[in-house]
């Protein structure tokens, strides 16, 4: 459960497992931050997320932004659970994650 | 939930606790209310929303039993606005038991709290299902899954037709800090009616710059409901601190701004986006707040606030010695200076005493539930009357006030009050009242509890006391001294000692809680026309005004509240006035009590003494000292537990020059003055000359014209 970043010769993956939310905020940065300023790919591994908090999905935005700065490569992975795609939807925040990667 | 490291749950807890044992104030006084109008919608509303607030703030703030506790009374009331429940004397009490529970249930982890009562919770839960005829509603931790559609509550308030409300939502920096969760007020808002949402990530800084902690993200809202905008707003309530929260009417905005728009209205979603769009026009750019909203008030913990007085005590004891040393180096600039700071240390005392003035208000509405309680246990139908709720008095004198209030309401309602039928063979109304009753007199304030019931027998008193070895057969006692007795420990009269009283220990605490406070108590009673007793209680315990008096070397300082006027007094007038302490002002002969032999001060006697005139309960004293030194901003400081007996002195304070000042309590000497003459004229017949200058004490009563 938590955040873990496995960073490849040109991509990271950064799994999400469990909740997530503002007391992983500050792991999630530092993980994001590492992966992009690396560069290559970031695949964000959502599969395993069973919640997201608006601490999460700010930081996941903020991500993306600095990728498409960068011209890096990012995206998302694996079957968005149920609540996750609830949360997201709820809180207006849908095209955080492309309806492709939700259930 | 995670919190993050920086975080403290209990923090925010606690907060939820404050504000919520509010809103259980203002439910059971609804309630209450309700109780006699049973028809107000208006009053079923106010009980609905609170149980709503309660319910979903308790849901966010981790109190998961609470909140399902409450979903299901709410539900009950939700029944009664839609007309398929009335609000019947079952329902009621039902659901004065429940807040009972949920008071506990939000006591649940702090300290010493007791905690609530499963099996009553079950019992009430049973009883109100019974009631609505609904199943058991789930919500709490069964409704954590977010978004989650949950058991609606309708806002059908009746008449009331669909509205579209347009909602900026801005959380404060801190908001997610503070362990609040915006999505679940989302929720909420969606339970109201259809909501649409759109997120704004604008505030967004770069990732490298983002505190991961804080919350940038701000929501424009727009709810189609029945609900109005207070309902909208008890969303909020608990998070709105901070944060920006704008609720205007998105129909109303509609209909103001260009009719085109109107006309190419097509769907939903359309819909949503103009009245968004059109809010912003019709603001001109700029967004309206609601008035409420912008008044600003600020929760602090009251120990912050005791700190704050007592480091203006400080200021105020070395703005007195500034003035010492100026007075003493005669430095014009200095002087200027001194006055200067002293003007401001006054303001600054009178403006910290302020923000501990708390009208009593709060503390009088919580005994309608005590007295709506007892009427139903006691079987006597009573009314509770309140009177100069909004008189204000320090915060720590209201806190030690419940107790000493709450046994005089017991005694009343056991003992005073007679049951109906005594009352109707009496030919009283059968409804007989209790009246809580605050007014200000001088520098203190007056609290008393009165009834129109049976009122003191007083041979019982005296009976009673003599059985027990409190007075001598024989003793002559006064009316008041009569009264005084019910105040001894263990005294009672009761035949019986029931649930409510009757063990002698409710008086004891009402004397005992009052002399610490420094007041005093006066019973007044009517045989069968009942009783009251009225607390003298200081209007503050820390700071007050004085005058700075000496006998010898010894500084005292005599409230000025209390103090009318000064004057001279020669060996001249001691001479003529034949040995009798009396003092002739303006006509008015005063009794003078020489603090000079109450003290037992031996030093010498100054050719010309000072009287000082003060306005006492038991009428006007004068108090004969060596000098007056002047006016002075006294820090009460408490004398400690040796001489905590020592009644007529209700402090120390130190002075300028750090000499200790006793603060003389004018009551409490004209009192004693008055006893120590009555009872020796009673003790010797030969003194009764002395008790005579006390009955001189006025002139001969007027002829009505």
């Amino acid at each position: 459960m938590g955040v873990a970043l496995e960073q490849g010769e040109e991509s990271s993956t950064i799994r999400l497992e469990g909740a997530i939310d503002i007391g992983l905020a500050g792991e999630l940065k530092a993980a994001l931050l590492k992966a992009l300023t690396s560069g290559g790919e970031l695949r964000i591994s959502i599969g395993g997320a069973t919640d997201l908090d608006v601490a999460a999905m700010q930081l996941l935005w903020a991500a993306r932004r600095m990728a498409d700065a960068s011209e890096m490569r990012f995206g998302f992975e694996g079957q968005v659970q149920e609540r996750v795609t609830a949360a997201l939807d709820g809180s207006g925040l849908e095209f955080l994650v492309p309806k492709n990667k939700s259930n | 939930m995670h919190l993050p490291r920086t975080v403290h749950p209990d923090q925010f807890k606690q907060s939820f606790r404050e504000e919520a044992r509010e809103i259980l104030v203002e439910l059971e006084a609804a309630l209450l209310e309700l109780n006699k109008n049973r028809g107000d919608r208006e009053l079923v509303g106010r009980v609905f929303r609170a149980l709503h607030t309660i319910k979903g703030s308790g849901a966010m703030f981790g109190f998961e039993d609470l909140a399902t506790f409450t979903h299901n009374l709410e539900n009950a009331f939700d029944e009664v606005r839609n007309g398929r429940l009335t609000v019947g004397t079952e329902l009621i009490d039902l659901t004065l038991s429940a807040l009972d529970q949920i008071r506990a249930m939000l006591e649940e982890g702090a300290n010493g709290a007791a905690t609530a009562d499963a099996a009553a919770c079950a019992e009430i839960l049973a009883k109100v299902r019974h009631l609505t005829g609904r199943p058991e509603s789930k919500t709490g931790k069964e409704k954590a899954a977010p978004l989650e559609a949950g058991s609606k509550p309708s806002f059908e308030a009746g008449a009331g037709a669909t509205r579209e409300w347009s909602i900026h939502f801005a959380p404060g920096a801190e908001f997610m800090l503070n362990g609040a969760n915006p999505l679940l007020l989302l929720q909420e808002l969606r339970q109201m009616g259809g909501l649409s949402v759109k997120a704004s990530m604008a505030a967004l800084p770069p990732l490298g710059e983002l505190d991961p902690e804080r919350c940038y993200v701000s929501w424009d809202l727009v709810l189609a409901t029945v609900a109005g905008r207070e309902a909208i707003r008890d969303v909020f309530i608990f998070v709105e601190d901070g944060c920006e929260v704008t609720i205007e009417s998105a129909s109303r905005l509609a209909s103001d701004a260009d009719s085109s728009l109107d006309q190419a209205a097509s769907g939903a979603a359309d819909r949503t986006a103009r009245a968004l769009a059109e809010s912003r026009v019709a603001g001109g750019g700029r967004r309206v707040y609601d008035a409420p909203d912008n008044a600003s008030s600020l929760r602090v913990p009251a120990v912050k606030l005791d700190q704050f007085v007592d480091l203006v005590g400080e200021l105020v004891t070395v703005q007195a010695r500034l003035s010492e040393i100026a007075s003493k180096h005669g430095d014009p600039e200095v002087a200027a200076v001194s006055e200067e700071i002293e003007r401001l240390t006054s303001s600054l005392r009178e403006n910290s005493m302020n923000i501990r003035m708390l009208p009593i208000r709060a503390t009088f509405e919580k005994f309608r539930r005590l007295v709506h309680d007892l009427a139903r246990d006691l079987g006597k139908n009573v009314e509770l009357t309140i009177e100069g709720a909004d008189t204000e008095l320090d915060k720590t004198v209201i806190d030690q006030l419940s107790d000493p209030l709450m046994h005089l309401i017991r005694n009343s309602m056991d003992h005073g009050i007679e049951p109906p039928d005594l009352r109707a063979a009496r030919g009283k109304r059968p409804t007989a009242t209790i009246h809580l009753s605050a007014r200000h007199s001088g520098a203190s304030v007056l609290i008393a509890v009165s009834d129109d019931g049976g009122g003191i027998d007083g041979d019982a008193v005296r009976s009673r006391a003599i059985e027990r070895g409190l007075v001598a057969a024989e003793a002559q006692l006064a009316q008041s001294e009569t009264f005084a007795l019910i105040f001894q420990p263990g005294f009672s009269t009761a035949k019986q000692v029931t649930d409510v009283s009757g063990r002698g220990v409710g008086m004891d605490v009402v004397r005992q809680r009052v002399d610490s406070l420094r007041g005093s108590i006066d019973v007044a009673s009517t045989p069968g026309e009942g009783t009251s007793v009225t607390l003298r209680l200081p209007l503050t315990l820390a700071i007050i005004d004085g005058l700075l008096v000496t006998i010898g070397d010894a500084c005292f300082v005599l409230p000025l509240a209390n103090t009318q006027e000064c004057i001279e007094l020669t060996r001249a007038d001691v001479a003529a006035a034949n040995g009798k302490h009396l003092v002739n002002v303006r006509g008015e002969l005063i009794p003078y009590i020489r603090l000079r032999e109450h003290f037992n001060i031996t030093a010498e006697r100054p050719q010309i003494e000072q009287i000082m005139v003060v306005e006492t309960e038991q009428g006007r004293y004068g108090f004969v000292v060596d000098r007056v030194l002047g006016d002075c901003q006294t820090v009460i400081k408490n004398l400690g537990r040796f001489y905590r007996h020592v009644q007529v002195v209700s402090g120390a304070t130190i002075l300028g020059n750090g000499a200790v000042a006793l603060i003389l309590d004018p009551e409490r000497l004209a009192q004693d003055a008055v006893r120590t003459i009555a009872q020796s004229a009673r003790g010797h017949p030969a003194r009764s000359a002395l008790r005579a200058e006390v009955r001189e004490r006025s002139p001969a009563p007027q002829r009505e014209m």
